[in-house]
């Protein structure tokens, strides 16, 4: 969110200036922004994106909560569930099809040697490349894997 | 910050050769001299050297003058580099006639070229080869303290160091045989034998200052029953300072003069005196530039040569010398050679009682000489003893344990370390493995 | 910031794979051509059984007098190269984005691990700064070019403890990360960073020297 006003100015002066918004306190912040820009109440909707099959893994970075209507609505992604949930057969996107009801590990961790890190770097480059695309959205590490 | 500001000029140094020498030199001869010889006769090595130092000062702990000058950093190893070759390196020869003194000073009179900082330096830069660079380059820009110059241009004359005639050396050795011959009747130093087992090579100052040792050596020869000779032409002296002010050409006349004079007699093998940058000459320096890995002629130390006398019993002693001992190990032929475990074999079939000084063997404090050092004389002398103050506290620590005698088998040794004896009140008697050998050993009844 | 971000992690980062890997190249050819040019006598001289072990006892906590003499800078440099090595190849962030951007992956250390270890560089950094300034034979030999390479060193894992952290700014200090890490790359074939390189065949060949040659240890 706070990258909004972001536009390719110099380097260094956008890095400071997102420093300085990220001083403000996290929850207040956050809040704030919800209630401002959303004008919705604050819920606490965390998917919990396949958690078991990391749970082991303590070299990984913080849990990550997603809250899903929430950024739908600010992506105004509402109707357009295949841009996460898609569908590929045969390596080609099926642009009229969608997956909601399968979990993504059922894809994306159905080789021989299944390895967290497949599965991982999937919502890696989902959620980023869609950032990167729209200009919105938390980009590096820390944004989403929030230190409890 | 630029480099030169943290060069500090020496003291007003009192040295003809260096002080004439800079006299003369003018910007573009040190540029050009200097870009010759980086270029022509350098390569990787010094590239690597220069580049690869991290400024670390670990080499520091090795260097025996940064220890005796109470860690002044001019004397660490890698500073006498800064204060050379990073330098010229960095301003790609464009330095200043007053650069070169300073330079000059480092390189002849503050570094024994004894490779113990190598064994200190994590990467293992040579820094004695980087400081040889230097060297060169004033020999080259003939700025040489005028004393070693000296005995360089002996060299080029006469083909021995000591401006000895041909005649003298005839002369000394038929009177070191008529001396010899008091302790064996009939003894002879067979001159100019051909297809001996050993040719016996010295240094040039063994017939100028040393001339017992040729007839200690003698005795041992003939007692030991060895067939040997010495040559009576030039290629006798097997020392070598061209070597040291960087004259190389000259040190490549010198060796192969050598290596044939021994080679033209078809001896078996070349025995050399207790002398340590001799050996460093034929078996390091002098070989490689001439093209040979090892020498063309097979060299064996003295040391190596009495350890084999003692493994063969080929010589009898009448008891062990009964003072106790310790042992100084030389860089050339301990950091060259690996003599150190033979000349300790020698001590324990020779001495009652044998006291190591610490650090021994290849970690030993150099006697502060070597290197050409000593042979820049007496504008240098106090400086030199000066470093030798580490030196002195080892040997003082080592008399302590109750060592009264020092055996040094090397002559610049010798020298360096009988100015520390004196000069630092150590008190101790210095001998040659030679020496200790000659007095113990067990000869025939001479029939009166 | 996302055009920032694109860029370091995308045209720049390749730059500075591309010149880190053809810049050692290069300087390793040319330092080899030149050595074959000029200093045959080294490949004469070399000998593998007395590199390694002269390597051998250098790589060695205490492997050398002079490390003995030197027990601090000891302690401090092993730990500090370990981890120098270790943390950027196997701390889990990164092993993520080889598998990002090529599919490949490996062992990754455990946070704590990388964490204390990254806390190790740092710390000894500032040792090697106070050397630096403390030590007069060290402050002798010191250029600017050291000071320079310390923080070209110690950048990338302030940096990266920092966002690993999430202290204030650690968005903005990520990208400045991964461009002090991309730095990094870059500096080593072209500065002192290039001894990592250097010293197997520095040690190597005065090991081959003492060993072969000279009989004698060089630790
Ligand atoms: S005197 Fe020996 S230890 Fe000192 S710098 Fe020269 S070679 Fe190194
Ligand atoms: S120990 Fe080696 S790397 Fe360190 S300053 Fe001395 S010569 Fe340079």
């Amino acid at each position: 969110m706070n990258y909004s006003s972001a536009k390719p100015k110099k380097l260094f002066l956008n890095c400071i200036i997102s420093a300085m918004k990220s001083i403000v306190p996290k929850g207040i912040f956050l809040t704030s922004l919800f209630l401002i820009i959303s004008g919705t109440a604050f819920s606490n909707d965390c998917y919990t994106i396949n958690g078991e099959s990391l749970e082991d893994n303590t070299n990984t970075r913080p849990f990550v909560c997603f809250p899903h209507d929430e950024h739908n609505e600010n992506a105004g992604l509402d109707d357009n569930c295949a841009r996460c949930h898609h569908v590929y057969t045969d390596g080609q996107l099926m642009p009229d099809e969608s997956s909601e009801d399968s979990s993504c590990s059922e894809c994306h961790m159905s080789q021989e040697k299944p390895n967290d890190l497949d599965l991982i770097v999937r919502y890696h480059k989902l959620c980023r490349s869609c950032h990167l695309e729209e200009k919105k959205g938390p980009i590096t590490c820390g944004e989403c894997h929030k230190k409890p | 910050m630029t480099e030169s500001n943290t060069v500090t000029p020496v003291k007003e140094i009192d040295d003809k050769g260096i002080l004439k020498g800079v006299e003369q030199l003018t910007p573009e001869k040190i540029e050009s001299t200097i870009l010759q010889v980086l270029k022509d006769e350098t390569g990787a090595k010094l590239k690597v050297y220069v580049d690869t130092c991290v400024h670390c000062a670990m080499c520091s702990e090795g260097c025996h003058f940064f220890l005796s000058m109470d860690r002044d950093p001019k004397y660490s190893p890698a500073a006498k580099v800064k204060q050379t070759l990073w330098e010229i390196i960095k301003k790609k020869g464009k330095v200043s006639p007053e650069f070169i003194k300073n330079a000059a000073v480092v390189a002849f009179t503050q570094c024994n070229l004894c490779k113990r900082c190598a064994m200190y330096c994590p990467f293992g830069i040579d820094i004695a080869y980087v400081i040889s660079v230097m060297r060169r380059i004033c020999h080259k820009l003939g700025v040489v303290p005028l004393y070693i110059q000296d005995t360089a241009h002996s060299h080029s004359v006469s083909m021995n160091q000591m401006w000895v005639k041909d005649d003298e050396w005839i002369d000394t050795l038929m009177w070191q045989e008529e001396e010899a011959q008091e302790d064996i009747e009939n003894l002879r130093i067979p001159l100019d034998k051909e297809g001996a087992d050993i040719f016996y090579s010295v240094i040039g100052p063994e017939p100028k200052f040393r001339a017992q040792l040729i007839y200690q050596a003698a005795v041992i020869m003939n007692a030991a029953g060895e067939n040997w000779t010495m040559p009576s032409m030039p290629g006798w002296d097997n020392s070598d300072m061209c070597m040291y002010i960087g004259d190389y050409e000259m040190m490549e006349r010198l060796k192969k003069e050598h290596f044939e004079c021994a080679a033209n007699l078809r001896a078996k093998r070349i025995v050399m005196g207790e002398c340590g940058h001799a050996f460093r000459s034929v078996y390091d320096m002098g070989n490689r530039a001439l093209g040979w890995r090892m020498p063309p002629v097979e060299v064996v130390h003295a040391i190596e040569y009495y350890n084999e006398l003692f493994e063969n019993k080929k010589i009898k002693i009448k008891h062990k010398f009964d003072r106790p001992v310790t042992l100084h190990d030389p860089c050339n032929i301990v950091r060259g050679r690996g003599l150190h475990e033979m000349s300790r074999n020698v001590v324990r079939a020779t001495c009652e009682t044998f006291i190591e000084m610490t650090p021994n063997r290849e970690h030993n404090y150099c006697c502060s000489a070597g290197g050409g050092v000593i042979n820049c004389g007496p504008p240098f002398k106090n400086a030199r003893v000066a470093s030798g103050k580490e030196k002195a506290q080892q040997l003082l620590a080592a008399k302590a344990k109750g060592a009264e005698v020092v055996i040094a088998p090397c002559h610049n040794c010798h020298g360096g370390l009988e100015d520390i004896i004196h000069s630092f009140g150590v008190d101790m008697e210095l001998k040659f493995l030679g020496d200790i050998i000659y007095e113990i050993l067990d000869l025939p009844e001479k029939e009166e | 910031m996302y055009s920032h971000y694109e860029f370091v992690t995308g045209p720049f980062a390749w730059m500075a794979f591309l010149i880190f890997i053809f810049g050692s190249i290069y300087r390793f050819y040319s330092l080899y051509k030149l050595a074959r040019k000029k200093d045959g006598a080294v490949f004469e001289y070399m000998d593998l059984k007395f590199a390694l072990r002269s390597i051998g006892h250098w790589l060695t906590p205490f492997g050398s007098r002079s490390m003995k003499l030197n027990p601090s800078m000891t302690v401090v440099t092993f730990l500090f190269h370990i981890s120098l090595f270790l943390v950027p190849i196997f701390v889990f962030g990164h092993v993520v984005l080889w598998k990002e951007n090529f599919d490949i992956s490996w062992f990754t250390l455990p946070n704590i691990v990388a964490d204390i270890m990254t806390l190790i560089v740092i710390c000894s950094c500032a040792f090697f700064l106070w050397r630096r300034i403390k030590l007069p034979e060290v402050r002798y030999l010191t250029t600017v070019g050291d000071y320079v390479i310390l923080l070209i060193v110690a950048a990338p894992f302030i940096t990266g403890f920092w966002a690993y952290h999430q202290f204030p700014g650690f968005a903005a200090i990520t990208i400045i990360h991964i461009i002090s890490g991309e730095i990094m790359l870059i500096a080593i074939p072209f500065t002192k960073l290039f001894h990592m390189f250097t010293f197997p065949f520095t040690r190597g060949y005065i090991g081959s020297e003492f060993g072969g040659i000279r009989m004698a240890k060089d630790w």
